[in-house]
């Protein structure tokens, strides 16, 4: 543990240095952004090591405040994620000096930096926590720190009010989960997770554990219907801020829910089938609202959506093989559902870090104002089609070998008879992956391809090395795993495995000799594309090759504008679906737009929390200022805290 | 004789689909036409014994709902001048997939219901999933006429319900071909109204200005 | 036994141009006309490749890589069906998944291609061929969930491979349903009436034959093969559905495949005669129907 304890302390001084040394920017820099990196890989090591076979390792401290001992560990879960939250966060974190740098002068730049080292730090305590309190106030700290990034560019209305959503949404499922966390403690007895389970809740605790959990750790996942404030969040905060939000910041929603199944061990029947449901629901609704975004981070922000209802997909199958006593449906499933965690903070974080660079270059995130930026930022391109690759899940990716692995639990419900009917949930999962595959060739295109539709476009610049390296990074992470998927597929098992409360060896033997043929396939397509296009280069280098307009049937004299929309891409999808698109058309004499609303926060959410407040009104007179009722007010809590106390211990003498 | 019952319930499973995605009209009277036909049969390929009570029903039924209804509605069509379905209250994709997920519960649901004997295993969920989707077209539709369609659907799901007794119930072929003038009574009523559109109401009282 | 799996992929491949040629013989035959001979595609294919080629000033490496993909995921995707009735070259548990991501990945090229031009034509039918295809995947899928119910094998050579022989008594008319869910599938992917019109002179009215309008040479060479081994690839698995072969030796088995083959061809003709295309925003109720065939056939499979 000491090593992943000085990798946080570098991250910090990281945050330190950026902020103490602002007046020299290089120094600053560099110190920054080695220092980060330095920290993340010690950090990373143990997490490494117990991965690939090590021994879990664990710290005990002796707390001054009452709730039992303050334990961190790594267990293979929690080293899962770690790796995920350092590639991550270090990868964001050096994107962010690059992309903030031209702000510095009217910007608190530097307090950025060490808001974002400390973010990194206080995530990776947050997986890293075994007993209830220091979980609580990792939980607490990242969601603050969160909510001081996301309003970055506060003078804006829309981030304002972004921010504040947030902020009401954290806080509320932080409430459910300090519910669950008192009357779950209060079953063990002590606050440590290993008391936790031991305490084994059954029957009505477990339920009540249970939905809990989903509701706090969904309301952080952005699970449907809890998913409101992200696309507003993710959109406001600054770029790296955004990435390390949609990567890995949501994704301990879904750790919370991982450690609750694997803690209160096998979840009920009725539990499973909600989160598959949800899970389902959350990722078509999330792709199609995607869809129709005119703005490229809400786009991102609601793909983000999606991708975690495959992963509670996946936890779903998990859960259910959990509680059926099928351990390979229980280690694939959840097994499933941390792979592509994994797999999606890598490819989601590449294309907020690829978007941002757009924005950086052009100006504008609105999708049908770019366009022909192939042309000018060639590696800006690369990088995010190999993220729009991955997310579709296209082989030979990771994105592809996750939703496999997702792929075969559904199937493998088969086997199990209470739960054939997740079979169709196969056929949900295929909706979601063609949607995706229409999104993400509407953002592609779009933006990247044909010509630039206005000026700012047309001037984009490629993107500095600051911002090319991280990205290119997560890009060689996607490829690798893509390609060679035993890498993370066989600890993504035992994690899995380790979840269920199962053995690892019947999953890995069902799914193992899969992955060789997997990583051929992948060869194969590399080969098999790259000596077809070395033969049709031979062929065409003794053929005429012309250069002409674009033909398009004989357009004599095609315009930049005259090129399909993005909007209208996704127009007879968005009509296909109707009212639950959530797209309003804008009709007037000379223009025509569409407008897509956020459905859950205009017609749940905000009713919702107006009626709150209407209620909050009416206690508005217990604040009326006098000081002499205010002390009457803590003088009668104390008389009733000790008449409480009385009568306990008066019921328990004889 | 089981896989000869099996083959007329998925093809009666089969013709409610047709009406649940099809957008004409004369598409959807075919195919309650083709549905009466096959529950014609179905008291001959259930009861092979062949009693003068089963070759009455089936023949009764054939002719009633395959021939003579699906000419009333036809005729109807004419005269009321109506073409095509337009804008149903539900979707035809959404119709569709209601559709598959009746099918799936009333599966479900039968498993439950103690009323299953052997080869009797398809004929319950086929009958209740008629049933749904018959009331499913009668209340999302538009047109009175595919109304009086998804109505003959619902009634035809009652039938099979009722096929699983027919030796002992001896008023239901008198009972089903009553029923079966209360729809051409519907019709002519149409007709004679002129309604091409939806009903305001589905208020029977308004059918007594029929008599007098 | 690697060399007769092979050899059905040589025949599979050499065979897809046929397939579009017999398809439009029965229709042209069916109207009265004498029509273009059957092995036209063949000639085109070698006319194009002898062509040269022209490129819009506005394509990036991104057109020219179009149709590569397109060929190689489609060569590929054969690799994973069981050609000669009892194994295919490539086989391993869930790879459904892949054959459907595969062409998904060479669908996506050739969208990405069609951006890349910046025309709006191409623009459109791009959309077209998503929307058209986010309903028919899960159709694919629902078809695929039933081969694995009914026959215990969570991979392709087993789902129709010699399991499924057995299956086939058993399970008739769910399998009858599915098979039919699979037609309408092959109809919309390769593109045929009711979907979409591969003799239509009209972009507004195209949906695949428009998304693919500027490319040229052998490039368009390459598109119409691999748009053909597609929908050849799709009957393949619609014959594997209904005749699985794994009872027979591999070379008559190659030689029912190669029947089975033209007899959908001849089909999709018919079909083409008998049906007109259906307005675009009946699409997505044309390949819901299919879906909701394929899961009533599992439905039936899940109670039995």
């Amino acid at each position: 543990m000491i090593p992943f304890f000085a990798g946080l302390a570098t991250i910090v001084v990281a945050g330190l240095a950026a902020a103490v040394f602002r007046r020299r920017p290089t120094l600053a820099d560099r110190a920054f952004r080695g220092l980060i990196v330095l920290g993340a890989v010690a950090a990373a090591w143990p997490a490494v090591r117990v991965l690939a076979g090590g021994a879990a390792v664990e710290v005990r401290l002796r707390a001054a405040v009452p709730g039992g001992d303050w334990v961190f560990g790594i267990d293979p879960l929690a080293a899962f994620f770690l790796i995920a939250i350092l590639l991550v966060g270090a990868a964001s974190a050096c994107y962010g000096a690059a992309y903030l740098a031209p702000e510095a002068g009217h910007r608190p730049v530097a307090v950025v930096h060490l808001l974002t080292a400390l973010e990194v730090a206080s995530l990776a305590l947050l997986v890293a926590a075994r007993s209830v309190i220091p979980f609580l106030m990792a939980w607490e700290l990242m969601a603050i720190l969160a909510y001081f990034l996301v309003v970055f560019e506060s003078e804006r209305d829309e981030v304002r009010r972004a921010g504040l959503i947030y902020l009401v949404s954290t806080h509320t499922g932080t409430l459910a989960l300090i519910a669950m966390f008192a009357f779950w403690g209060q079953l063990g007895g002590t606050l440590t997770f290993d008391a936790l389970a031991a305490a084994a809740p059954a029957g009505i605790g477990a339920a009540l554990i249970f939905t809990l959990a989903l509701f706090g750790f969904g309301f952080k996942a952005g699970l449907v219907p809890l998913h409101f404030w992200l696309p507003g969040a993710h959109a406001a905060a600054p770029t790296h801020v955004s990435a390390l939000m949609s990567g890995v910041l949501i994704k301990m929603g879904i750790y919370g829910l991982l450690r609750v199944a694997q803690l209160a061990g096998a979840p009920p029947a009725w539990w499973g089938w909600l989160v598959l449901c949800l899970g389902l629901a959350s990722g078509v609704l999330g792709v199609l609202w995607a869809l129709t975004q005119h703005d490229l981070k809400r786009l991102l922000a609601y793909h983000s959506v999606e991708n975690i209802g495959i992963i509670l997909i996946g936890l779903g199958i998990g859960a259910l093989g959990a509680h059926f006593d099928a351990p390979v449906l229980a280690a694939i499933g959840f097994g499933g559902a941390v792979l592509h965690t994994l797999n999606h903070a890598l490819f989601k974080s590449l294309l907020f870090l690829g978007a941002g660079a757009v924005q950086r270059a052009t100006g504008t995130r609105v999708i049908d104002r770019l366009g022909g930026l192939a042309r000018r930022m060639p590696l800006t391109w690369t990088a995010f089609l190999i993220g729009s690759v991955a997310i579709v899940g296209l082989p030979p990716l990771n994105g592809f070998v996750s939703e496999w692995l997702i792929y075969q639990g559904l199937l493998r419900s088969a086997h199990l008879a209470p739960i054939r009917a997740a079979l169709f949930a196969a056929a949900g999962l295929a909706l979601i992956g063609a949607l995706a595959l229409a999104c993400f060739a509407k953002v592609g295109g779009a933006v990247f391809l044909g010509q630039a539709r206005t000026a700012p476009a047309r001037d984009g610049r490629e993107a500095g090395a600051g911002l090319l390296i991280p990205m290119f990074v997560l890009a060689a992470a996607c490829v690798a795993i893509g390609g060679a998927p035993v890498l993370a597929v066989g600890p993504a098992l035992r994690v899995g495995a380790m979840i269920g409360g199962v053995g690892a060896a019947g999953a890995a033997a069902a799914v193992g000799p899969a992955l060789g043929r997997i990583s051929l396939l992948a060869l194969l397509l590399a080969t098999l594309a790259g000596g077809l296009w070395w033969w049709r280069t031979r062929v065409l280098a003794r053929r005429t090759r012309g250069v002409a307009e674009t033909w398009a049937c004989g357009y004599a004299r095609p315009n930049p504008r005259m090129q399909y929309t993005a909007a209208s891409f996704a127009a007879p999808l968005a009509a296909a679906y109707g009212q639950v698109a959530g797209v309003e058309v804008v009709r007037q004499p000379a223009s025509f737009h569409t407008r897509p609303r956020e459905l859950v926060l205009d017609h749940l959410a905000i009713p919702f929390w107006s009626r709150v407040r209407g209620w909050a009104v009416r206690l508005h007179p217990i604040q009326h200022g006098r000081l002499w009722a205010y002390i009457l007010y803590l003088l009668g809590t104390l008389l009733l805290l000790l008449l409480y106390l009385a009568l306990q211990t008066g019921g328990a003498r004889p | 004789m089981t896989q000869i019952v099996e083959l007329l319930l998925l093809l009666v499973t089969l013709t409610n689909f047709v009406v649940l995605g099809t957008t004409r009209l004369s598409t959807c009277i075919r195919a309650v036409a083709v549905q009466g036909v096959l529950l014609g049969l179905l008291p001959l390929a259930l009861y092979p014994g062949g009693s003068l009570h089963t070759w009455g029903l089936a023949a009764g039924t054939i002719l009633v709902k395959g021939v003579v209804l699906p000419r009333f509605l036809r005729w109807a069509i004419r005269e009321a001048a109506v073409r095509r379905e337009v804008e149903p209250r539900l979707g035809y994709v959404a119709s569709l997939l209601l559709g598959v997920a009746a099918v799936a519960a009333a599966f479900a649901i039968s498993r439950q219901l103690p009323v299953l004997e052997q080869a009797r295993e398809m004929l319950v969920p086929v009958a209740l999933a008629t049933v749904i989707i018959g009331l499913l077209v009668l209340t999302t539709r538009s047109k009175a006429l595919v109304q009086v369609v998804g109505y003959i659907m619902l009634e035809n799901g009652v039938y099979l319900f009722g096929l699983i007794h027919v030796e002992r119930v001896p008023f239901l072929v008198e009972v089903g071909v009553l029923l079966d003038v209360f729809v051409a009574v519907f019709i002519m009523g149409i007709v004679v109204f002129h309604i091409s559109r939806e009903f305001d109401s589905l208020d029977t009282t308004r059918l007594t200005e029929l008599t007098d | 036994m690697t060399w007769t799996a092979l050899l059905a992929l040589a025949v599979v491949v050499g065979m897809a141009p046929l397939i579009p040629g017999i398809a439009a013989k029965t229709k042209a035959r069916l109207a009265g006309r004498r029509g273009a001979p059957v092995l036209q595609l063949y000639r085109d294919l070698a006319r194009l490749w002898g062509k040269g080629v022209v490129y819009s000033r506005v394509t990036t490496w991104v057109f020219r890589m179009g149709p590569v993909v397109a060929v190689a995921t489609a060569a590929l995707a054969a690799c994973l069906l069981p050609l000669d009735g009892r194994r295919a070259l490539i086989t391993f548990s869930g790879d459904f998944v892949a054959f459907a991501s595969l062409l998904a990945l060479g669908r996506f090229a050739l969208v990405l291609a069609a951006w890349d031009t910046g025309s709006s034509f191409e623009g459109m039918g791009a959309s077209r061929e998503v929307t058209v295809a986010s309903f028919a995947e899960p159709a694919l899928f629902l078809a695929f969930v039933a081969l694995v119910l009914a026959t215990d094998s969570l991979s392709l050579g087993g789902a129709l491979g010699g399991p499924l022989v057995q299956a086939w008594p058993a399970a008739t008319p769910a399998l009858a349903m599915v098979t039919a869910s699979l037609f309408l599938v092959l109809l919309a992917e390769g593109a045929r009436v009711p979907v979409d019109d591969p003799a239509t002179h009209l972009e507004l009215t195209m949906i695949h034959e428009v998304m693919v309008l500027d490319h040229s040479g052998p490039d368009l060479a390459m598109i119409l093969l691999g748009h053909a081994l597609k929908m050849t690839l799709f009957a393949a698995l619609l014959i594997g559905a209904i005749l699985p072969r794994a009872s027979l030796a591999p070379l008559p088995a190659i030689g029912v495949l190669v029947a089975g083959l033209i007899v959908v061809a001849v089909a999709v003709g018919v079909v083409e005669s008998v049906m007109a295309r259906l307005r675009l925003t009946h699409v997505p109720q044309f390949l819901t129907a299919a879906s909701a065939l394929a899961a009533l056939g599992v439905i039936l499979l899940l109670v039995a």
